[in-house]
């Protein structure tokens, strides 16, 4: 039997027929659909976004804002502490940076970005320095992972923020006040190394003298002779005194390299579980030399030659990430947190060994498998990459 | 000139399957994904110290070396079986309607006919006689249809022909009168998306009865290691393959493929495409309108586009034990009646159905010692979403995800309170990350009308095939399946 009689056969087919006839006659267009899906995709989550540069303010010696407009349409929403990816040209150099949004997730017309000087800052520095009004900037969407998520963070929480670091919680501060969260209390403590070097300080008094729920203690660690406010590194015993009951409480971390060093074992003594610790992911280490597992016999200074799939070859330094030698070639790969974390680099390694710092967020598989992140990879050998 | 023999669009499950099998024909292809990672939605996505496995829950058609399911078979012949660690899981799933029943059904015949009539005793003879026409018809099915008896006839596949294209709540229905025994046998429907009184009994009873003979199986390091798996042996094969790289156009001259543009601009010619993107976005995206061919948008008018799911995926930091998770598959609702639960995922009202899989239960190293990982599903359609303003879309997320966990908190107590990560995807995250129509994961409503007697998977146009849920039924065993068949056509194709 044909498979066409054998149908005709089963019971109901023939309704069945009957029924795509009548809806092949009045249902829906589906030309409709032509670019809906791409357009509602671009409206929450665009690849790209086109910004223009509408203001900079200075915000201390060392600090600057720059505040984003969106050159078509509207800039899509984000969550408040999440950043977005900068790019930049510089002498030639194609490569980017993300920067967590500063501003306020309600303020729904700007995105400000806020970006202190740092020594051998190559991106920070060009965008403090020759960035100015009118300039036009391109970005990734909003990104990210550091910020409030009410399925278990609850709404008691701390927030310790260390030097510019202090961004991302700009903008979950503001948002808690502009939308009038009064359940969600929050204690900000501000490490910095002098008063000078605070950023945000006026902002941040103002609003926590005006939310009952919003409290704001900055710390100096270089005070001068005479200062009244808290002093030294934020400890267990200053989180103790300044906190009361911490059991119910979540922590959020953003800050330095050294910070996250000191204060998490800060937290440990005090006994907080894991869970209630939430940490900002920050770029490739300072010296990934002294990272855990460096191995002794490769010298940051050792230069290995990478080969590509496309034919190319360039040269890398153990000590600097791959991105980073692939951009100073030219060559620019998909790039969004820079820290290990998103893995819209991932990329497969065909020969060679690279190292990656504990705590880069690459698969089981993609291990098993020889896939790396060369924002974070640096080559220990002569490497073959899948490019 | 062609650049390539055949260019696959999409890194999906059938678009994996398809590359490979033309590849080790011995055929260049080029594989186009718009994606970073290969897989769709068999990937995996790490948050803190977990690793989050995506979509897959149960893999089915596995079986065993000495008694292969049809996967088993598809894997084997594309030379990826020996890269996988296949992990059994002995029960078919655990359900739970809150208060009431609390009842886990084994992968084994006797054992689930034994517990269900422990359960409920008064249909002790009903469910013993449904597990009979489960396994008849499927036997049926198997003989006439997949074998392609010629004699196939009313007469020698009796019950084929009586309850192929009947609706699972009608033959329910038939056989008990329980509701919670109709709601607890019933509950595979979830796995197409299609609610009792439309699921072809035909979908139903195939899946329950393969899940038993070839059980349900996971994949240590999760479904990525199967897409990367997949993917490693295609690049083995000589196949070429660009991520980042998403189709704009497909071009056609004169009713024939000629190739296709990337969103780089780049012109790639070739005259075979197989397509992992949706039917519809594949004519109504690509191509110019002129190229579509009428047959085919006159097909898609009697088609409507399939669920979404809103999905919670959960780290805590405790054994599953602790918890009381003591099986991977659980199904919690508190809805008896499937089609009401059904209507309720197109509207933003949390309708207390929904799937718990916990990875720890089929095996270790799915997450550190001492924690678990966690999937909630329930499915959604994107409709409702659409209403939802830009700048509302995470407080209703969240809000939408609590009450999902605060349900799955009443199954099992102190779930609330190990969370250490979670991460909530609506049916948006699905359509970003899928680039599906409405953020589809089992492709058009899986309806009998739809089935593969009524949707081809070759088109009109010469040279172009498709592979994925939109020409088959949505799920891991069939998307992989499917790419093995299309790559089988365009392989038969460029033979002539």
């Amino acid at each position: 039997m044909a498979l066409q009689d054998v149908l005709n056969d089963i019971e109901g087919y023939q309704d069945i027929v009957q029924e795509r006839e009548v809806l092949m006659k009045y249902g829906s267009d589906m030309m409709h659909l032509k670019g809906v899906t791409q357009r509602r995709i671009s409206s929450l989550h665009p690849k790209r976004i086109l910004l223009t540069v509408s203001e900079v303010r200075e915000e201390t010696f060392s600090a600057k804002t720059l505040r984003l407009v969106a050159r078509e349409g509207i800039l899509p929403p984000f969550q408040a502490g999440q950043y977005i990816n900068l790019f930049a040209d510089i002498g030639g150099i194609r490569t980017s940076r993300p920067y967590s949004i500063s501003s306020s997730p309600d303020q729904t017309g700007y995105y400000d970005i806020t970006i202190r000087r740092v020594e051998d800052g190559f991106v920070s520095n060009y965008f403090l320095e020759e960035v100015k009004p009118g300039d036009k900037l391109i970005s990734s969407g909003p990104s990210g992972h550091f910020h409030h998520n009410p399925i278990f963070h609850g709404d008691d929480l701390v927030f310790i923020a260390g030097g510019s670091g202090i961004t991302p919680f700009m903008s979950m501060v503001q948002d808690i006040a502009d939308r009038g969260l009064t359940e969600r209390r929050v204690h900000l403590i501000y490490g910095s190394k002098d008063a000078s070097d605070i950023i945000f300080h006026e902002r941040l008094q103002e609003i926590a003298d005006r939310h009952l729920n919003i409290s704001y203690t900055p710390v100096i660690s270089e005070p001068p002779v005479v200062y009244k406010g808290k002093k030294g590194f934020i400890t267990a015993k200053l989180l103790q005194d300044l906190l009361g009951d911490l059991s119910p409480k979540t922590f959020y971390l953003c800050g330095p390299e050294a910070m996250y060093t000191f204060c998490l074992k800060e937290l440990a003594s005090l006994g907080i579980q894991k869970r209630k610790i939430r940490i900002e992911v920050f770029g490739p280490p300072k010296e990934v030399a002294l990272q855990p597992g460096w191995p002794e016999e490769i010298l940051p200074e050792q230069r290995f030659v990478v080969q590509l799939k496309n034919g190319k070859t360039i040269y890398a330094q153990a000590g600097e990430t791959l991105m980073a030698s692939l951009e100073r070639n030219g060559m620019v790969i998909p790039a969004l947190c820079r820290s290990g974390e998103c893995s819209l680099c991932r990329t497969k390694l065909l020969s060679g060994k690279v190292y990656h710092p504990p705590g880069v967020k690459l698969r089981k598989s993609d291990r098993d498998f020889g896939y790396i992140h060369p924002c974070i990879a640096y080559p220990l050998e002569d490497l073959q990459l899948m490019i | 000139m062609s650049d390539y023999d055949v260019i696959v669009i999409g890194a999906g499950n059938g678009g994996m399957t398809a590359a490979l099998t033309v590849a080790r024909a011995g055929k260049k292809v080029l594989l186009l994904e718009s994606h970073n990672v290969p897989g769709g939605c068999a990937t995996s996505f790490i948050r803190g110290r977990f690793e989050f496995e995506v979509a897959l829950h149960q893999l089915s058609g596995i079986g065993t070396p000495e008694k292969p399911g049809p996967l088993r078979s598809v894997l084997d012949r594309l030379g990826v079986t020996n890269k996988l660690e296949f992990v059994e899981q002995p029960d078919l799933y655990r359900a739970i309607i809150p208060g009431v029943v609390d009842i886990t059904l084994k992968a084994e015949r006797e054992a689930l006919v034994h517990e269900l009539q422990q359960q409920f005793p008064k249909d002790k003879d009903p469910i013993r006689k449904f597990m009979n026409l489960v396994y008849d018809f499927s036997m049926q099915m198997i003989g006439g249809l997949f074998m392609k008896d010629p004699e196939a006839s009313k007469e020698k596949y009796p019950l084929y022909f009586k309850y192929a294209f009947k609706n699972l709540k009608d033959v329910l229905d038939e056989y008990f009168a329980d509701p919670y025994l109709k709601c607890v046998m019933g509950l595979y429907w979830g796995y197409t998306g299609v609610p009792p009184s439309q699921m072809p009994f035909s979908d139903f009873a195939i899946m329950l009865f393969a899940y038993i003979e070839f059980k349900p199986y996971h994949l240590k390091g999760g479904s990525q290691s199967l897409s990367n798996a997949l993917l490693d042996a295609l690049i083995q094969a000589g196949g070429d393959v660009r991520f980042n790289c998403e189709v704009k156009k497909i071009e056609v001259k004169s009713g024939k493929i000629a190739g296709v543009v990337t969103e780089e601009g780049d012109r790639i010619a070739t005259n075979h495409i197989i397509s992992n993107a949706s039917t519809v976005r594949t004519y109504v995206d690509m191509m110019d309108p002129e190229n579509i061919p009428a047959e085919e948008l006159k097909s898609f008018k009697a088609m409507t586009i399939g669920p979404s799911a809103f999905i919670i995926y959960l780290g805590l930091d405790c054994e599953p034990a602790e918890i009381g998770i003591n099986v991977a598959a659980n199904f919690i609702t508190s809805e008896l009646d499937g089609d009401k639960a059904a209507a309720a995922f197109k509207t933003l009202d949390f309708h207390q159905w929904c799937m718990l899989s916990c990875y720890n239960e089929c095996g270790a190293a799915f997450s550190p010692d001492g924690t678990s990982q966690v999937a909630i599903v329930t499915l959604q359609n994107a409709d409702p979403w659409y209403a939802v303003p830009v700048h509302q879309y995470n407080d209703v997320k969240y809000r939408y995800a609590n009450s999902l966990v605060d349900f799955c908190n009443r199954a099992f107590p102190g779930l609330r309170d190990h969370i250490e990560e979670a991460e909530a995807a609506s049916p948006l995250t699905c359509m970003r990350y899928l680039g599906q129509p409405a953020g589809a994961i089992y492709g058009q409503d899986n309806f009998a009308k739809d089935s593969r007697f009524f949707v081809s998977n070759k088109s009109p146009i010469q040279g172009l095939y498709f592979t994925g849920a939109w020409v088959t039924t949505g799920g891991f065993e069939p998307t992989l399946e499917s790419g093995w068949a299309a790559g089988k056509l365009a392989l038969a194709d460029l033979k002539k």
